[in-house]
């Protein structure tokens, strides 16, 4: 080998270079054809709420029994015990495997599944649940009170090492079992937003049995009451989901009866976007969830596939959170002023080829109680941004352009992980600002670097956020002084925001179960958040889907608008 | 018994080599830093009380000091335990042994189709007419010099996207495993076809192909009978070569073939900071390297008798 390798250097550099161009190229070729603007903008740009038609959430026609559907999906959860996982592909897979006490109906309000009904006590602390008492764990046990007591200590047992649904159900104290198909929930305080995370598949009903028997094995052999049951999961590569026939306890609000039309559902785990493009047209899967967005218009040009995109409920994509504790961020003046002179049109272009919809609130505009009148609030405007900056004192440039005060350059630094998609729209913002004389410095560490850094308030902007809930309550987790990380617990108010104003809002709406008042409180919350401007929305965060025409019922979640898979049937069998 | 003595030796250096590669990677992943426990618990996105987190730092021996954990983790070692996995919460000896058949049979794969491809070449382009060699070696060259991941890439565009010939990932039966073992297997046969044509042009030089070209052999005959055996040695030389090519080619191949394997697995671990993932992979590596080596040594004396041990 002594004569092969070492004198071809600079030989590689120009044969890489013309391979990638020639691979590039080839993918390029079958990506012309019409472009066309997002189906899902045509539905939302109205300048509203964004309303996604009824028929996207429940069923319009009985489908054709058989077949099986083959999924791809950018990543493994690496386990399928939903109550230990915070990863995003749980909710739709929850849907296949599990089911919930509870379901949203498509305007966003609470619905029976597997609870049939629910009282709750005036003082808002005790939720009594009346189940239903025909349903059956793919083990055998009996659904009941017992299953549910046991789901919920499951959930918050320090030994789940739960990300997620133990937090969601921090009020939580204890639980009597009334009946055999009665559960009366007793709660610390008044937390309306109960529900709304039941519905979520992170709190989803495992076996009881499973969970007794084996909690370390629940990840690789799950146990649940839902459509499908696991019939093989090969980490990194995929998992197969076969068709449980005596299933018949879907959703009230998806109108499907009985089983699943589906006899399999085979997931594979294709990390890369062009292999998921790619493999989808070429006919080896018929459905892949993360449809890359550079792809969209090639996929829609195409008469066999179709694209489609839905905004995940919850907070928007931000592109900063700023650090309120903190200068330069700590003069709300200069937070709005980097606000306004962000030109998101620009970089919704850049990073989401026209798919995504362009974001100046803190409220994704499909989430219950979203309030479109403050929308425009802080759109871009960077005379505004440069008259905040003048009065915040700004006054002074030096020789590289960018504003001082008494000699100091107006500059922070922007924290983010060194991976991901975030690079490009950080630089977009960085040169957007630099426009007004504000320097912005991206720091990339290492994930856990940045979190340690994070959990230690050691920053002054984070670039990069999102957080994706079922319920308006995702201003509470992300904007409420008690979500600020202290020694008690880790915390997602990243902004480090302390506004009580703010907090009795987002307080009196977890106590709230009058719908006007609920209304009244979270308008007046997201009115308050365009004037503290913890960070800068930038887009509204999407799950795009692209799927071969044959496959029909299409149905999506109420909670985060994922496919909702045992709805979901093929035209003609697939090859 | 000097064989004997050379094999004890050898153990012995290797487990050096073992405790080198354990010591080095525990070292790099503690000092960049960062809090495993929130790592274990799911990163960024997580909501973890301070009951989790304590909860976890405890089981996981996180609150002690380095030094005790380096001690903890030798003491495991020797027992064989790895500890267990972050993110998939089941023990690493689990997660790679749940991993490790598929790569082993797309490393198989990938080695057969290498060698034999190799040797095909090799056979077909020594001492040929000028213009066979340099079209030879000149796509050696290319293919050798291209990126693992292209080399995949690209075939996917042809015979999958394009063609059909051959899925991305369906794992059953064989048509799943050309494209991802022809990808392995590309950059070894670039290599290996090199050596073998310059190891086969300088034998067939030598006075003992002449006297067999004099008894009337063919000249195929000549190149298969006479000449491989001497060929074969650099395989062995360079299997060391091999063994590393296709692990590391692993790591893209089975992660743009979607694969399991261990190579798919040390991609995730990485991404997620699963450090006993990491770590049992790593060691995993050094211990296969360490026993190759052995081998290797060994193998020498049975093909080649001038390098027998006396």
């Amino acid at each position: 080998m002594n004569h092969s390798l070492p004198h071809n250097r600079n030989r590689k550099r120009f044969l890489l270079a013309a391979l990638l161009g020639s691979s590039l190229l080839l993918a390029a070729c079958s990506d012309s054809g019409k472009a066309s603007r997002a189906e899902a903008a045509e539905k939302t740009a109205h300048g509203t709420s964004t309303i996604y038609p009824a028929s996207d959430y429940a069923e319009q026609q009985r489908g054709q029994p058989g077949g099986t559907l083959r999924v791809s999906v950018a990543s493994d959860p690496g386990s399928l015990d939903l109550h230990a996982i915070s990863h995003t592909n749980a909710q739709w897979l929850g849907r296949i495997l599990y089911d919930n006490l509870v379901y949203l109906d498509d305007k966003g309000n609470i619905s029976p599944w597997l609870a049939t009904s629910w009282d709750i006590s005036p003082d808002g602390r005790t939720y009594t649940f009346h189940l239903r008492k025909d349903v059956t764990f793919s083990d055998g046990t009996k659904f009941d009170a017992e299953a549910v007591r046991a789901n919920l200590e499951h959930m918050r047992d320090p030994a789940t090492k739960s990300p997620l649904a133990a937090a969601y159900i921090a009020p939580y104290i204890d639980g009597t079992v009334v009946d055999e198909y009665t559960f009366e929930a007793h709660l610390r305080e008044p937390y309306t937003p109960f529900l709304n995370v039941l519905a979520q598949s992170w709190l989803a009903m495992e076996s009881p049995k499973a969970i007794r028997d084996n909690p370390k094995q629940l990840g690789d052999h799950p146990v649940g009451s839902g459509p499908f049951v696991l019939e093989s999961y090969t980490r990194q590569q995929g998992a197969v989901f076969v068709k449980r026939k005596d299933y018949h306890w879907s959703p009230q609000q998806v109108r499907h009866e009985g089983p699943a039309y589906l006899d399999r559902i085979e997931i594979s785990f294709v990390a890369e976007p062009l292999i998921r493009y790619n493999s989808l047209a070429a006919g080896q899967y018929d459905l892949t969830i993360d449809a890359p967005p550079q792809n969209a218009a090639a996929i829609r040009a195409d008469d066999e596939l179709a694209f489609d995109s839905h905004v995940r409920t919850g907070a928007p994509y931000r592109g900063l959170t700023f650090n309120t504790a903190q200068p330069p961020f700590d003069d709300v003046r200069v937070r709005k002023a980097v606000t306004l002179a962000i030109d998101r049109e620009g970089i919704v272009q850049i990073v989401g080829f026209g798919e995504y919809l362009p974001k100046t609130d803190f409220l994704a505009s499909n989430t219950k109680y979203y309030d479109p009148s403050f929308r425009d609030a802080l759109k871009y405007d960077p005379q505004q941004a440069n008259k905040l900056l003048d009065e915040a004192g700004w006054t002074g440039r030096d020789a590289q352009g960018y504003r001082t005060k008494d000699g100091k350059r107006l500059s922070a630094e922007v924290l983010s992980p060194s991976s991901g998609t975030t690079t490009p729209v950080l630089a977009a913002i960085q040169s957007d600002v630099k426009k007004v004389g504000v320097e912005l410095i991206l720091a990339q560490l290492p994930t856990t670097q940045v979190t340690e850094r994070r959990n230690a308030g050691a920053y002054q902007a984070l670039g990069a956020g999102v957080w994706h809930t079922n319920t308006p309550d995702a201003l509470y987790i992300l904007n409420h002084s008690k979500e600020i990380t202290s020694a008690k617990r880790i915390g997602q108010n990243t902004a480090q925001l302390r506004d009580p104003e703010l907090d009795e809002l987002l307080e009196k709406a977890r106590r709230s179960s009058d719908p006007a008042q609920l209304q009244d409180l979270y308008s007046r919350a997201q009115k308050r958040l365009t004037e503290l401007v913890p960070g800068a929305p930038l887009f509204e965060n999407s799950s795009s889907i692209a799927y071969h025409r044959y496959v029909k019922g299409l149905v999506f979640d109420t909670s985060h608008n994922t496919v909702y898979f045992p709805s979901v049937w093929l035209q003609k069998e697939a090859k | 018994m000097k064989l004997l003595k050379r094999i004890v030796w050898r153990l012995v250096a290797g487990i050096g080599v073992l405790w080198g590669a354990a010591t080095l990677t525990f070292v790099t992943i503690n000092i960049t830093g960062g809090d495993p426990a929130i790592a274990i618990l799911g990163g960024p996105d997580a909501l973890p009380t301070q009951e989790v987190l304590a909860r976890v730092r405890a089981e996981y021996g996180l609150d002690q000091p380095l030094i005790v954990q380096y001690g903890h983790y030798l003491e495991r070692l020797a027992h064989g335990d790895l500890g267990e996995s972050y993110r998939l919460r089941i023990p690493v000896t689990r997660a790679i042994g749940q991993q490790i058949g598929a790569t082993v049979e797309l490393a198989v794969w990938a080695a057969v189709i290498g060698i034999a491809l190799s040797i095909l070449f090799a056979i077909l382009t020594a001492r040929r007419a000028r213009w066979v060699r340099s079209l030879s070696s000149g796509s050696e060259l290319v293919v050798s010099a291209m990126p693992s991941f292209v080399i995949g890439i690209l075939l996917l565009l042809v015979f999958s996207f394009h063609w059909h010939w051959f899925p991305v990932s369906r794992t059953t039966g064989w048509k799943g495993m050309v494209l991802p073992s022809l990808t392995l297997a590309l950059p070894v046969v670039a290599v290996l076809t090199q050596v073998l044509r310059q190891e086969l042009e300088d034998i067939l030089e030598q006075p003992f192909i002449v006297t067999a070209r004099a008894r009337g052999m063919s000249d195929i005959g000549v190149r298969l009978r006479h000449a491989l055996r001497h060929a074969m040695i650099p395989i062995v030389t360079l299997s060391g070569f091999i063994f590393a090519s296709l692990l590391g080619g692993a790591v893209v191949v089975e992660t743009l073939f979607v694969r399991q394997g261990i190579g798919s697995l040390m991609v995730d671990a990485t991404t997620n900071k699963d450090v006993p993932i990491v770590l049992g992979i790593t060691l995993l590596a050094a211990c296969i390297y360490v026993v190759v080596n052995i081998v290797v040594d060994l193998l020498y004396g049975l093909i080649d008798p001038r390098i027998r041990v006396t």
